[in-house]
């Protein structure tokens, strides 16, 4: 598999899986008192990744003009239909 | 001389052998016009295809024509594969037809068949080399023609799903001779320029073959091949394949689809990931209240067996114990206050002094002060003692007489 993902950038869906498997242990009720805190903390630490993760970007709609082999610019889509509802969001 | 004689049977068995064993009449495509066609309530068919100058009988049995797309029909032009052979019964040499396509769109077909098969040879459809889309899109492209319907579903559809979304519009021919070319260009632009995007949408609403061929071509399947950012084929048609369709790391039915099956619901996501955070919430909440329920029972059986409550037990041991202690010492002082009353009253009774008080009187030996009970005890003139109550007298032994009782 070609995989392009930046190292050390961990997806979403393994942070999920985190958070799950925390849930599991703490569901099972065998942790001492400690480990349930530090638990509890990493969990609201990744819940809070994963926020962030949802809300880091901005949302944007642009369209490429590509100028030559290795020129381009971006502007604003512009396709009249599309802009009237894409505006209504 | 008498030449060989066949019966017709045999003959027309070495006749078939013959035509089964040329290559050059097995598994080939031939065109012409239908005519004569017959369905029979058998389901297989039979037609004759001729051309200007000549015809062939045909029969196209029921297990190759269940799948085909449209109905034959007298005058219609078509490409039929198949297997030239000899019925025996008959004598007749016939077409056994496999496959039937409309000329008109054979060309395409054709090309896209044998398109298919060297890909897929290739490997260029092969699932383990297929990218998997990440969850959480941030940065998509969708190239696209910048004023169909398909790109305003896309938007609409991802921006419904996930307000925060940057969306690129590549606009591009989707269709006519130069759209595969272009496509695969910006493909190819994308990912020279901008690596950071999580996939491409690549697609156009439905037409018909035609109009879609574009995605039919090795120039844009070869682009999708090696494109390092995962590519989603939305061509619009519910059936059949593309070629795009086949390379794509994901295939979508339809551009809307591309944006509903690629496009992650924000609200549910964040529905889920609130869940996941009361239940751990909740978690931690039982397992507080289980550890402080089992430091209560535990506190209060360390109360019970603890070293205070053991002490005061231990108290009440030594008071008992006391109590019984010196109700027995009592008791054993009591029985030898008695012993020793009576005792001294025994001993009173028998006390010698008493009895000599009485005259009697005891005699011992003078060396050795033994008491003298028995006359083999002294000699004559062995001195002696004799003990009165209010002294002694010294004497000697003058005769001894024995007593006869």
């Amino acid at each position: 598999m070609k995989n392009k993902k930046k190292i050390g950038e961990i997806a979403f869906e393994e942070y999920i899986g985190k958070l799950e498997r925390i849930v599991h242990k703490l569901e099972e009720g065998e942790l001492t008192l400690d480990e349930s805190v530090k638990a509890y903390e990493e969990g609201m630490n990744i819940s809070k990744i994963c926020l962030e993760k949802l809300n880091k970007t901005k949302k944007k709609i642009e369209q490429l003009v590509i100028k030559g082999e290795e020129n381009y610019s971006t502007k604003p889509f512009s396709k009249k239909e599309g802009e009237s509802k894409i505006n209504e969001l | 001389m008498e030449s060989k004689i066949y019966t017709v049977s045999k003959l027309n068995k070495y006749i078939k052998k013959i035509f089964e064993n040329d290559f050059n009449l097995q598994d080939i495509w031939i065109l012409g016009e239908i005519s004569n066609f017959k369905l029979h309530s058998s389901g297989h068919m039979y037609f004759v295809l001729k051309d200007k100058e000549s015809q062939i009988r045909c029969v196209m049995f029921r297990g190759n024509n269940y799948n085909l797309r449209f109905m034959p029909g007298d005058g219609m032009k078509v490409k039929v594969r198949g297997d030239v052979s000899v019925y025996e019964k008959r004598g007749e040499y016939q077409l056994y037809v496999k496959e039937i396509i409309e000329a008109g769109k054979g060309e395409l077909y054709l090309a896209f068949e044998r398109l298919k098969v060297k890909l897929k040879d290739e490997g260029l459809f092969s699932e383990e080399i297929k990218k998997k889309l990440p969850l959480i899109p941030h940065n998509i492209a969708v190239i696209t023609s910048p004023t169909g319907a398909a790109i305003r579903d896309v938007i609409t559809i991802s921006l419904r799903r996930f307000p925060n979304l940057s969306i690129l519009v590549v606009p591009s021919l989707v269709q006519g001779a130069s759209a595969a070319r272009e496509i695969a260009k910006k493909i190819d632009f994308l990912n020279r320029f901008f690596k950071e995007l999580d996939f491409i949408i690549i697609g156009r609403g439905g037409g018909s073959l035609e109009e879609l061929w574009a995605f039919n071509e090795e120039i844009l399947a070869r682009s999708i091949y090696s494109s390092k950012i995962p590519i989603v084929s939305a061509v619009g048609h519910e059936t059949d394949f593309t070629i795009s369709d086949f390379v794509a790391d994901l295939r979508v039915p339809t551009p809307s689809a591309a944006a509903e099956m690629t496009i992650p619901d924000k609200n549910n996501l964040i529905n889920n990931l609130s869940l996941l955070k009361s239940k751990i919430s909740r978690a931690v909440k039982r397992n507080i209240e289980l550890k402080t329920e089992k430091l209560n029972i535990a506190s209060r059986s360390l109360k019970y067996q603890g070293p205070e409550n053991k002490i005061n037990q231990y108290y009440q041991y030594i008071d008992e114990f006391n109590t019984r202690l010196s109700s027995r010492i009592k008791h054993k002082v009591e029985l030898y206050e008695e012993k020793i009353k009576k005792d001294s009253q025994r001993l009173g009774s028998l006390n010698p002094w008493a009895v000599i008080e009485r005259g009697y009187s005891i005699c011992r030996k003078i060396p050795g002060k033994e008491i003298i009970k028995r006359l083999n005890q002294i000699e004559v003139g062995t001195k002696i003692e004799v003990i009165i109550s209010d002294g002694r007298i010294l004497s000697k032994v003058e005769k001894k007489e024995a007593v006869s009782n």
